[in-house]
């Protein structure tokens, strides 16, 4: 009986020169200090020995831009290519390096994929979107030099509207755990973005972040408080800037009730960083 | 305003290295034909990423093109 043995979601621009450069020293000491936590992470997730890591990620209109936007997507198939960017500028720099190709845990995306179709959730599926640093950058900042675990990535539509409610991500967490459940394999999850950045996705707000809707945020999570999570809607999260709080939904569905460790938060303007691991093993 | 329209142009301003290099010398030549308002005509003949960004064009892309992105900096206090 297969088990999810590792569950954390972080912010996904891992990357202090990027950091610096959009807000100085403080940027890359904090983004740094997160970092560290995420690595962390990284050891007790392949302490845990698990056969696939399942990515809640957002795209950033890289992989479907825009002859279709699918609400929630899976990437099945044997392999995934990192996404590749000509004069790649900032948030897209961080791709630089990385290997180009992951081997993805195809059965695993198969059963959620299918099962899912069985279940009522009417998922896309890709064979060929590339993944951005939404997915990456927290990948390669938990395994380092060590191999990558084989991968399950899976697209929510955080910023084109309208985007599917937290409820429904919810919902489809819950799906994932069913999944994991009657599978033979130890399956790490993790969620990535935010926290509180860009709010309603206006250029004269970057800079602006929620600091009093992100606490609230955390203190649910810690005191494993899912139902007014199960609540918000998306205008709540344009407004707050919290839209890749979707992808945590999805993973919150998956290990509701358990309760989270909050591993590092740190106040930016630009963005309020953040690493949280729930109790799962 | 048209959305698509912006954000399909943005789009292939980012990914299409060709075209990119075309819009850069001779915008008017590369945004003959395409669907756009005055406004956004102009407004891409500007670089106005935040011009742009209130026309409909999604704040990944206004920040993320080669070449034309807006980098928005400020200082965070310790």
């Amino acid at each position: 009986m297969g088990k999810i043995v590792f569950a954390a979601a972080m912010s996904h621009v891992l990357d202090p020169d990027y950091y610096q450069a959009a807000c100085g020293l403080t940027g890359r000491r904090k983004v740094e200090a997160c970092m560290a936590e995420i690595e962390k992470l990284g050891e007790t997730f392949l302490a845990r020995r698990p056969d696939a890591l399942i990515v809640v990620a957002d795209d950033h209109l890289n992989a479907f831009s825009f002859n279709a936007v699918p609400a929630i997507c899976v990437r099945i198939g044997r392999y995934v290519n990192r996404m590749i960017q000509d004069d790649a500028e900032a948030f897209d720099k961080v791709l630089d390096g990385m290997p180009e190709r992951y081997t993805l845990h195809e059965e695993l995306a198969n059963r959620i994929l299918e099962d899912g179709l069985g279940a009522g959730f009417d998922l896309a599926l890709s064979w060929e979107a590339p993944i951005d640093h939404a997915f990456l950058s927290p990948v390669m900042t938990m395994h380092g030099a060590r191999p990558v675990t084989p991968l399950v990535p899976i697209w929510i539509n955080c910023f084109v509207a309208p985007q599917p409610t937290p409820a429904r991500c919810f919902a489809f967490g819950r799906h994932i755990a069913r999944v994991v459940a009657t599978s033979p394999w130890n399956v790490g999850l993790i969620a990535t973005g935010g926290l509180s950045h860009f709010p309603e996705l206006r250029l004269p707000r970057v800079g602006e972040s929620d600091v009093v809707f992100d606490q609230k945020l955390l203190g649910w999570l810690a005191e494993g408080e899912h139902e007014p999570l199960r609540s918000l809607t998306p205008a709540e999260l344009d407004k707050a800037g919290e839209h890749e709080f979707l992808n945590w939904m999805t993973l919150i569905g998956a290990v509701t009730p358990a309760r989270a460790d909050v591993r590092y938060f740190g106040e930016l303007g630009r963005i309020n960083l953040a690493a949280v691991e729930w109790r799962v093993a | 305003m048209s959305r698509y329209e912006v954000n399909s142009l943005l789009y292939r301003l980012k990914k299409d290295r060709v075209f990119r290099a075309r819009f850069n010398a001779d915008p008017d030549g590369a945004l003959a034909g395409l669907d756009l308002t005055d406004g956004e005509r102009a407004a891409f003949r500007a670089r106005d990423m935040e011009r742009i960004n209130a026309l409909g064009g999604y704040l990944h892309l206004v920040m993320s093109v080669p070449g034309m992105a807006a980098h928005v900096t400020h200082t965070e206090p310790e």
